[in-house]
């Protein structure tokens, strides 16, 4: 499992390969939050390649959606299974995010 | 995967108990204090280090040792994996305090159409009903907090013992009903349950209660519980579908009580093969009879006990055509993929054979072709077949390389296949209409080739011997590929051994000779053609079954 990360734009794309959960949550948090400091300020999490979530995933997304909007910045979810879109339903997180349905949605204006 | 996980081999199972333990196995006991199902068959416990990055690998063998429960793939993929890795995350963070040294203990057992997994920490425990909504608004923007939440919603049932430093989940297949209390006379149930051991059959009892089905026998095996989480208001997510009764049958019992028993699960995204759940039928009436007059039902039971010889090869011959339609159905479709042109069927010899195919779409543009032949036919051939399918997606639609998803299923069935000493000839290639390799694995498998634009044929070399002869690890080859002009062939020695008695030509000449002749044609085409050809050949009814892949990616 990893994170690629890329540019579209003024847009930083990080593809979650695998799991995002308690084990590697960490890694994506420095990733996101370094582009945070080297002024990036429109984010994407694209879930395309993504097989599940589990809580401390959906808890890092939370804390790093909190620490990119005081800055001035965004963060958009794109391209969630139904299953990881129903987890988000259950726990109302979807009312939290900005979720689109594809990677172009949320990389567009 | 695996390389990810350096931890991997110090999560391995600590033992497969089948019926007991090995010899000198060292019991172990979590400090909690209770003895895990140690020898209860079926069980396998991992010892999980106090290591948030070791949870992944134990969550994926876990899934492994899940197959023997055949459940809804999706579910197991994503409501198993993440019930589960909120339990393992809980026990280590919350129960063992981050704490390195401190262990958790997870024991998992799957029969078919349930998997129980309990999973048991170090520490003193917690309140499970002291977690606040995580839903409510207040709540909402914090990032802990889900958890438990999320077992409950995913899982078909979470108990925590009362210490709260063991929980237990369960997920079903997702025909059952969640199990309730439920009150029926003691004289009924006893019945039920004679019934079920005499008859053998691998069945649950359920009766209708409040237009929910609720589950009678087994009784709850799970006797550590204290608490049981409350089922969900709404039923949702316990669909109890059926399969709309096309494959019920009554088994009378005498003195107005029957037990009906079906078939679970829509074969479409569940391989069941098996006999599984019974409702009781009028289940009030039934109770006031019985408690009333257990005497008579002991009558009725005895007289019955020569019709159940009958009832038994009833049953077997019913299951043998209720197989032969889930086999069928069990075949998935071929996907549409763009720039893939695939066609596949399979001609079962018997009401069901041991051949299977599947097409699979990977990431990327890729696709998976899988062919398989197990050997024999009939039941347990099919049995063999479905436990492949279904472990081999598992592994395939994670993108994993040819040779590590049969290592995979080799790990998932290969103690099934020792003990029915049955093996398979398994053949799983990845191709892209973007690359001009096809990569393979074939463990013996004698039918495979990429048939060439010019006509010309190469054949997909075996890398290994047939599953259940040779074992792990597989090797891997690859072949060229022309994603323009050439075409996949695979198929089974049923198809090439029914031409071989009809022509002087051998049977696989014959069939390279009429896909090379018919290759510019539409795969679907080009099958039509080959098993028309197999129409004409004598014994027109197949000795073997005959199974033919046919890919083209243009």
């Amino acid at each position: 499992m990893s994170f690629n990360m890329r540019r579209l734009g003024q847009v930083t794309v990080v593809e979650v390969v695998g799991q995002l959960i308690v084990g590697n949550r960490q890694e994506l948090k420095r990733m996101i939050l370094a582009e945070v400091e080297a002024g990036t300020r429109r984010f994407v999490v694209d879930f395309a390649m993504t097989g599940y979530i589990d809580s401390s995933g959906l808890g890092i997304l939370v804390s790093l959606s909190k620490e990119i909007r005081e800055v001035g910045g965004h963060l958009r979810l794109a391209s969630l299974s139904e299953d990881l879109r129903t987890l988000f339903e259950l726990t109302k997180l979807d009312t939290l995010f900005d979720i689109c349905g594809t990677l172009e949605e949320a990389v567009s204006e | 995967m695996d390389e990810s996980h350096p931890n991997r081999a110090s999560v391995a199972p600590l033992r497969v108990s089948k019926g007991g333990l090995p010899q000198g196995t060292p019991p172990v006991s979590p400090a909690g204090g209770r003895s895990p199902a140690a020898g209860e068959p079926g069980v396998v416990v991992f010892e999980v280090p106090g290591d948030l990055a070791a949870i992944e690998g134990v969550v994926d063998h876990a899934v492994e040792h899940c197959v023997p429960a055949r459940l809804d793939r999706r579910r197991l993929l994503f409501n198993f994996r993440v019930g589960l890795t909120e339990a393992i995350s809980n026990a280590i963070l919350y129960g063992n305090s981050a704490d390195p040294e401190k262990r958790v203990l997870v024991e998992l057992r799957a029969v078919p159409g349930e998997v129980l997994v309990r999973v048991s920490d170090e520490g003193s425990g917690f309140d499970p009903e002291a977690v606040p909504d995580p839903r409510l608004p207040e709540n909402l923007t914090l990032p802990d907090g889900r958890g438990v939440f999320l077992m409950r919603e995913l899982m078909d049932e979470v108990r925590f013992n009362r210490s709260g430093n063991t929980v237990t989940l369960i997920l079903r297949d997702s025909t059952s009903a969640p199990s309730a209390d439920v009150e029926l006379p003691e004289a009924v149930t006893a019945t039920l349950e004679d019934f079920r051991e005499q008859l053998g059959l691998s069945m649950a009892v359920w009766k209708v209660a409040g237009g929910r089905r609720v589950r009678v026998l087994p009784l709850d095996e799970v006797d550590e519980a204290d608490s049981v989480s409350d089922p969900p208001a709404d039923g949702a997510g316990h669909d109890p579908r059926g399969v709309g009764g096309q494959h019920r049958f009554r088994i009378p019992l005498g003195v107005g009580l029957a037990v009906e028993v079906e078939v679970a699960g829509h074969a479409a995204d569940s391989p069941l093969v098996r006999v599984l759940a019974a409702s009781v039928e009028r289940a009030a009436a039934l109770a006031r009879d019985a408690s009333r007059n257990r005497a008579a039902l002991d009558a009725a039971l005895h007289a019955n006990r020569h019709i159940r010889l009958d009832m038994a090869r009833e049953r077997l011959s019913r299951e043998m055509e209720l197989a032969h339609d889930l086999q069928m159905k069990l075949l998935p479709p071929i996907p549409r993929l763009p720039h893939v042109d695939a066609a596949a069927r399979v001609q079962p010899a018997k009401s069901v054979g041991g051949d299977f195919y599947q097409v699979i779409q990977l990431s990327g543009g890729r696709v998976g072709v899988m062919i398989g032949d197990v050997s024999g036919h009939g039941f347990p051939a099919a049995l063999i077949m479905a436990l492949v399918m279904s472990a081999a997606a598992i592994y395939a639609e994670q993108g994993a390389a040819p040779a590590k998803v049969l290592e995979h299923v080799d790990r998932a069935i290969g103690e099934e296949l020792e003990s029915t000493e049955m093996y398979l000839s398994l053949c799983y290639c990845v191709l892209s209409p973007a690359y001009p390799d096809i990569a393979y694995t074939n463990a013996g498998h004698p039918h495979a080739f990429v048939i060439g634009g010019d006509g010309g044929h190469c054949r997909l070399r075996a890398t290994d011997p047939p599953m259940g002869i040779g074992a792990a690890p597989y090797g891997q080859s690859q072949v060229r590929w022309n994603p323009s002009e050439d075409l996949l062939l695979l198929f089974t020695d049923g198809l090439s051994d029914t031409l071989a008695h009809t022509r002087r030509s051998s049977g696989e000449q014959l069939v390279l000779d009429t896909v090379a002749a018919n290759r510019r044609r539409p795969s679907g085409e080009i099958l039509r053609r080959l098993f028309e050809l197999c129409g004409q050949a004598t014994p027109s009814i197949p000795s073997d079954d005959r199974t033919a892949v046919v890919l083209a990616t243009r």
